[in-house]
């Protein structure tokens, strides 16, 4: 681990937040320390190249606390965020979120693209993104997904991008998100209620967000923007005001925003952390759970559990969808993030167990008995991410009464891969049974 | 010809490539060493058959010093004794109120057992409830066929048994201030000789209840058959007082 003050200048950069722009109270607890999850999460979203899907009531910070996570690191002012942002209601069109023809070349017979400033610039905040028909919500998956950006016969690619979209709770104006792009989301946090003192205060400290607006530079942005140049040129002419903003913050706030090199340099750093065993054999129990089953073979929305199945008590029965692929990238991204953030050599346990309710939660379909039985419970979190904290609990049970036999069964798997001759282990959770298929698979 | 013959050959080598290359999916664990150990699931089956294993060498113990003839009588000094050599014999194995349960499903269903005699278990019973380190004990013995006498003999203060079923004769008798709550129906004798406590029985309770009972309530949720001679405390039918009352004679039949 470098001691290079990066993960400092981080917490810097989350305590100035909390103190001065996003008042909320922590909500979990991770080794001990306290954190607000919706500023944690949104500043390892923007670090990780992550995609956050923020839900809450109306007015409770879910697009600000992204705004200003995002102004501080990726050294943007406000009002370039401002006008950067795409707000979902039924009349959006590809036009305002993608680009448009340039009408002016267009009348002398030429095509070009005018691209939005929403394609442009590596922080994308979608604002209320169930207000998105489902049919123009397919419209950003390709976006959202690998940050290419088609118009016409033109492309451009974010190399450097990360996304926060708003979702309100379900009214008569709101429509489902798809499946696959609630799927693309790493992970969902809820932006909640501060309590009524913090909320007295919020009413008080009136214009906090001018801390962060520079209307100059902000002009300076809009100008480059919007000018002809080639994509990597504006991106590099991006920066380099960018970096004037950061400087102005640090002066001005005492707090340092993060420069380019300084994100990669970062990224590469977390990019080098790797699951421990207690971390990488409790993530494959989850995975195992989540997208067993023992009469279809896997979990498939379409298909029901049988009845008197003796995997009962385990998650497969109590779910509807399978696991799908990048729920273990969005489990590895954030705690990756997570362990860098606290210093740490390896990706714990632990880590995985703060993070994965939030990567989990919008993406597990619960049977509606278990919906039904369970949404009365007392709780504090909003309904899916108390679930899956209960996900996590009673997987980490599991984990505990299993660990030592199950990292057994994953060692003697290794084995039987490089060639010996060993009879898998046996034992009572499906990932031994998984153990075994993907043995059976090698041997056929 | 001979071409034609090593192109089909790097072919066949190209295809069957990627297929030796398949990729360890346990790849981490490599290098962690096995333990030698069993599954929880074996080591709780094994510490559970060890205590199951005592519990029913103490019964076994019990019917050969008290049942030597496979005959018991119950009378006072018999149950007396039977109790004493069930304690001795109890008081040495550490057990739980599940390996109760267990054992009562065990005396019917295990050739291990050779032979149920309600009595003796009754009292053996009675007396593993008595010493368990947990205060409230449950015992499913709905589905047992033959109804055990005597359970919650001497059942002490502090402590309270419930059964989930019928129960036979003698329920209760000798209560030292325990709560027994009875799901089912009790036979005759229930609470006789009781001193402090209470006995709660859901459904119907059978002749002699209370007989020679020194204190303590009865609660019976259906009909009480008929009362004992009582010398003090509490009997009530369907939350009406029927002991003491005027209606009531003692050893008088409804």
């Amino acid at each position: 681990m470098n001691k290079n003050g990066y993960q400092k200048q981080v917490m810097g950069i989350y305590q100035f937040i909390n103190d001065n722009l996003y008042f909320n109270r922590p909500d979990i607890e991770i080794k001990g320390e306290r954190y607000n999850s919706a500023i944690l999460l949104s500043l390892l979203t923007a670090l990780q190249k992550g995609k956050e899907l923020i839900i809450g009531e109306p007015g409770l910070g879910k697009t600000t606390s992204a705004e200003f996570v995002c102004s501080m690191i990726y050294q943007l002012p406000l009002g370039v965020i401002w006008g950067s942002e795409v707000s979902g209601h039924p009349e959006q069109t590809e036009e305002k979120i993608i680009g448009r023809p340039d009408l002016g070349k267009l009348n002398r017979g030429e095509e070009d693209v005018v691209w939005t400033n929403f394609s442009q610039i590596p922080v994308k905040i979608v604002d209320e993104i169930n207000r998105l028909p489902e049919t123009k919500q397919s419209m950003i998956l390709d976006g959202v997904d690998r940050g290419n950006w088609e118009y016409l016969n033109e492309m451009i690619i974010n190399e450097e991008y990360c996304l926060f979209a708003t979702a309100n709770y379900q009214d008569g104006g709101t429509n489902t998100i798809i499946a696959p792009l609630v799927d693309r989301f790493d992970v969902m946090v809820e932006s909640r209620y501060p309590g009524a003192n913090l909320s007295f205060l919020i009413g008080k400290a009136r214009r906090k967000d001018r801390l962060l607006r520079h209307p100059k530079l902000e002009r300076d942005l809009h100008r480059v923007l919007k000018s002809k140049i080639t994509y990597e040129k504006k991106i590099q002419k991006i920066e380099e005001i960018c970096n004037a903003f950061g400087e102005y913050v640090d002066e001005e706030l005492g707090v340092k925003p993060l420069q380019r090199q300084d994100r990669e340099q970062i990224r590469t750093e977390m990019e080098a952390l790797d699951l421990d065993l207690d971390a990488n054999a409790f993530t494959r129990m989850l995975l195992a759970e989540l997208s067993f089953c023992e009469r279809y073979g896997q979990k498939r929305v379409v298909e029901t559990c049988e009845e008197g199945c003796h995997y009962t008590g385990y998650l497969c029965h109590e779910i509807k969808n399978c696991a799908s692929n990048r729920l273990p990238t969005s489990i590895k991204l954030y705690a990756q993030g997570l362990a860098w953030l606290l210093e740490d050599s390896e990706i714990d346990i632990e880590h995985i167990k703060a993070v994965v309710p939030y990567t989990l939660a919008h993406r597990i379909q619960w049977k509606d008995e278990i919906l039904s039985q369970k949404e009365r419970a007392k709780r504090d979190d909003p309904f899916p991410i108390y679930l899956s904290k209960e996900v996590v609990k009673a997987i980490s049970q599991r984990y505990r009464e299993q660990s030592e036999h199950l990292k057994d069964a994953l060692a003697i798997g290794s084995k039987i891969f490089q060639g010996e001759t060993l009879e898998p282990l046996e034992g009572d959770h499906p990932l031994y049974v998984e153990i075994k298929k993907d043995i059976h698979g090698r041997q056929v | 010809m001979k071409n034609s013959i090593s192109l089909k050959k790097d072919l066949i080598s190209s295809i069957e490539r990627p297929r030796r290359a398949i990729q360890n999916p346990f790849e981490e664990f490599k290098t962690f060493s096995v333990t030698k150990s069993e599954i929880p699931l074996d080591q709780i089956v094994q510490s559970a058959e060890a205590v199951m294993d005592q519990i029913r060498w103490g019964y076994e113990k019990l019917l050969e010093e008290e049942a030597k003839e496979l005959v018991w009588m119950v009378q006072y000094n018999t149950i007396i004794k039977a109790y004493e050599v069930a304690e001795k014999y109890i008081r040495e194995i550490d057990y739980s109120a599940e390996d109760i349960e267990d054992f009562c499903f065990a005396l019917e269903n295990t050739q291990k057992i050779p032979y149920l005699i309600p009595g003796p278990a009754g009292v053996y019973i009675s007396a593993l409830c008595n010493y368990v380190k947990e205060e409230e004990i449950s015992l499913r013995l709905s589905e047992l066929k033959t109804e055990i006498n005597l359970i919650g003999f001497r059942l002490p203060k502090g402590k309270r048994l419930m059964v989930d079923g019928d129960t036979g004769d003698f329920t209760g008798i000798g209560l030292e201030g325990g709560e027994l709550v009875v799901e089912g129906n009790a036979k005759n004798w229930t609470g006789a000789g009781m001193r402090s406590g209470k006995i709660l029985v859901k459904k119907n309770i059978g002749l002699h209840t209370g007989e020679w009972m020194m204190g303590g309530e009865i609660y019976v949720g259906g009909r009480v058959r008929g009362l004992g001679n009582i010398v003090e405390g509490k009997v009530y039918e369907r939350d009406k007082l029927v002991y003491p009352g005027k209606v009531r004679h003692p050893n008088l039949y409804y």
